[in-house]
């Protein structure tokens, strides 16, 4: 079993290769909606997926590596979608500049963030930053001449290459899973490396990771650092896919939203983001909405997202991508006490194909 | 000084309502180690109940009777189908259950109550009084008096019944409490129902400013955790002070210094306050074992 194991997660983890088939394969989608296999809309939905999975994946270095709560997500993912509109409309930068921009403001904001969490901890730190989001979304709303107010802030497709290339719908999807890709490589890189060792031991004891030498001071900030600009990025995408930025887009509904990608996908993992991004935000609109009768209830996909999300981390609290491997460890426990498991496996795999859906 | 003190009695009628929210949070996190997040849809659901009811012809105090059963009915059902049986999840994946939750809700709400937006009546319909040159109505008279005195009789309960200390013993130390045969199920139970009609009757008081509608309890929520924060998690009384605090610091600020910049003058202050004093103003440091 050991052996099979190895392998599953090998194959799962094996560099870069699996990141970018993975990419490639999203990258068909738009393929398919011009064959006519799959609507149109199916490009926005899939588009907005990889945009919050990159969001999530930052938080998930803040939240699952390092252990560090953030509620002010949202926000981060505002301010950069705003920076970057304003930028580009109506200075009319280059889209990688007003991107660079964006991301260096708000990791320098993340860097304050990683500041305060040297004093306060836990509960207090996660509405801390809920107090840092609010303050922005309140900012977002009143400061009309660049962030458009109430109205919201239009935006378009970006102009890559310095102005060289207009993209269009499909395009622009597709630089979103480039992007994606990288971003999962860099990350894979990351906690693999000091950084993310310094991270994991950080998370376990902060006492013991001092006294090996880790500076709480650095590495704080650097996760700070790090999931900001991640959020930033996922708002300067956003902003740019939907060609709109509401104030109310940014509120704690969003940034529980992200926590709730990354705990039910598997945090201190790759895909898991993503998994939980499928799940928390396109689940709605991909399969439920289309279930005949049942999808045309107003606010059935809400319940059923909810009750999902409810017994997922009811029964999987490692989160949907360790699925295989839970299921095995239970199976392995139940050799003992069998009679009491086939239910339970019974629900896992009813389960499963909800989630993979 | 006829304005200042108009502010002042406006600010403790949003205190009222920020206070009875908290206090909700506060209960639900002391009994079960958890952050609800669901809170603030939880108190709109019940306000949406009262209201329903209200649009129904029913008399508005007969509506919130009705709409205080249901809420006892949804605390209920949430402890004994959800909470209870999360016993072995971690504290993050409680507080990801209660976004499940606030889903699960925002979804019922259009199919039971329509997505129409209601409109409810206050409980005093007209009438106001002048003091000191404020001008004041008697439903807002009404708010405060009920605000704080659903308050002292919780606090009084929590302090002096026998309900109180088992809710205080599970507060301090669930498996102990347990273990001293304190029927903790029971408290935990209670909590939720206390924390859902205390939702239920902030709701009430937020509505008639405004039509019910899913957003109804949004920015109570927000200030009700940034109180929790303020006011420090571990004891009852420090986070509702601390919302009446910020009710009355938001009003003041936002009519002397700026309309706009108001409210985000008072959470960086109030952001400040807890960098210095990381546990709030009335929470007490724990050392942490090594």
């Amino acid at each position: 079993m050991d052996k099979k194991q190895n392998k599953a997660a090998a194959f799962f983890k094996s560099k870069y290769f699996g990141y970018i088939i993975f990419g490639a394969l999203l990258s068909l989608l738009p393929l398919a909606t011009q064959a006519g296999v799959l609507k149109t809309s199916m490009i926005g939905i899939v588009g907005g997926t990889i945009i919050y999975s990159i969001v999530a994946q930052g938080l998930n270095i803040n939240l699952g590596f390092a252990g560090l709560t953030s509620l002010g997500t949202a926000g981060f993912m505002g301010l950069g979608a705003y920076i970057s509109a304003f930028l580009t409309e109506n200075m009319g930068w280059a889209w990688e500049a007003s991107l660079i921009v964006s991301i260096v403001i708000c990791v320098l904001l993340g860097l304050v963030v990683g500041l305060i969490s040297l004093r306060v901890e836990g509960l207090y730190l996660g509405i801390i930053t809920l107090c840092i989001a609010e303050i922005f979304r309140k900012t977002f709303e009143e400061l009309d001449p660049i962030t458009g107010g109430y109205a919201g802030k239009k935006a378009s497709f970006p102009t890559i290459f310095f102005g060289g290339w207009k993209l269009n719908q499909a395009q622009n999807y597709v630089l979103l899973a480039i992007i994606m890709v990288i971003m999962m490589i860099l990350t894979y890189n990351l906690v693999h490396g000091q950084i993310g060792r310094a991270l994991h031991a950080m998370r376990g004891s902060t006492s013991a990771a001092q006294a090996m030498g880790i500076s709480l001071f650095k590495y704080r900030l650097m996760a700070f650092a790090l999931s900001t600009g991640y959020a930033a990025l996922g708002g300067v995408l956003y902003v740019h896919f939907f060609r709109f930025a509401y104030p109310s887009t940014w509120t704690l509904t969003l940034s529980l939203n992200i926590v709730a990608m990354v705990v039910i996908g598997g945090s201190r993992t790759i895909f898991g983001p993503f998994l939980g991004a499928v799940i928390v935000y396109s689940l709605q609109d991909l399969v439920i909405k289309r279930i005949p009768v049942i999808g045309d209830l107003n606010g059935i996909s809400y319940i059923i997202s909810g009750v999902l999300i409810i017994l997922v981390v009811m029964f999987y609290p490692k989160g949907v991508i360790n699925f295989f491997s839970q299921i095995k460890e239970k199976a392995g426990k139940s050799k003992a006490a069998a009679p009491a498991a086939v239910p339970a496996a019974q629900t896992e795999s009813g389960k499963e194909e909800n989630a993979d859906e | 000084m006829a304005t200042f003190f108009q502010l002042f009695l406006r600010s403790f009628e949003t205190g009222a309502i920020y206070g009875l929210a908290t206090l909700g949070i506060i209960i639900v996190f002391r009994t079960n180690a958890l952050v609800n997040f669901a809170q603030g849809v939880m108190g709109m659901f019940g306000a949406y109940v009262i209201t329903f009811a209200y649009s129904k012809g029913v008399p508005i105090v007969a509506a919130i009777l009705i709409g205080v059963v249901a809420a006892i009915a949804l605390g209920f059902v949430v402890d004994f189908c959800i909470i209870r049986r999360t016993k072995k999840v971690s504290g993050a994946g409680k507080e990801i259950i209660t976004l499940g939750l606030m889903m699960v809700i925002l979804g019922l709400v259009p199919i039971i109550f329509g997505v129409e937006p209601l409109k409810l009546g206050k409980v005093i319909a007209d009438g106001s009084f002048t003091v000191f040159g404020a001008n004041i109505s008697y439903n807002s008279v009404l708010n405060i008096f009920f605000g704080i005195g659903i308050t002292v009789l919780l606090f009084f309960l929590i302090q002096k019944s026998k309900l109180g200390l088992a809710i205080r013993s599970t507060a301090s130390n669930e498996k102990t409490a347990k273990l001293m045969g304190v029927p903790t199920a029971l408290v935990t139970l209670f909590a939720w129902a206390v924390a859902v009609v205390l939702g239920s009757l902030s709701g009430a008081m937020v509505a008639p400013a405004t039509s019910v509608s899913i957003n109804l309890m949004d920015s109570v929520q927000v200030c009700a955790f940034i109180a929790c924060v303020l006011g420090g998690f571990q004891t009852f009384y420090g986070p509702v002070i601390a919302a009446y605090i910020i009710a009355i610091a938001n009003n003041m600020l936002s009519y002397y210094v700026s309309s706009v910049w108001g409210t985000q003058i008072l959470y960086i202050i109030i952001m400040v306050f807890i960098v210095f004093k990381p546990v709030g103003m009335f929470g007490k440091r724990t050392i942490k074992k090594v």
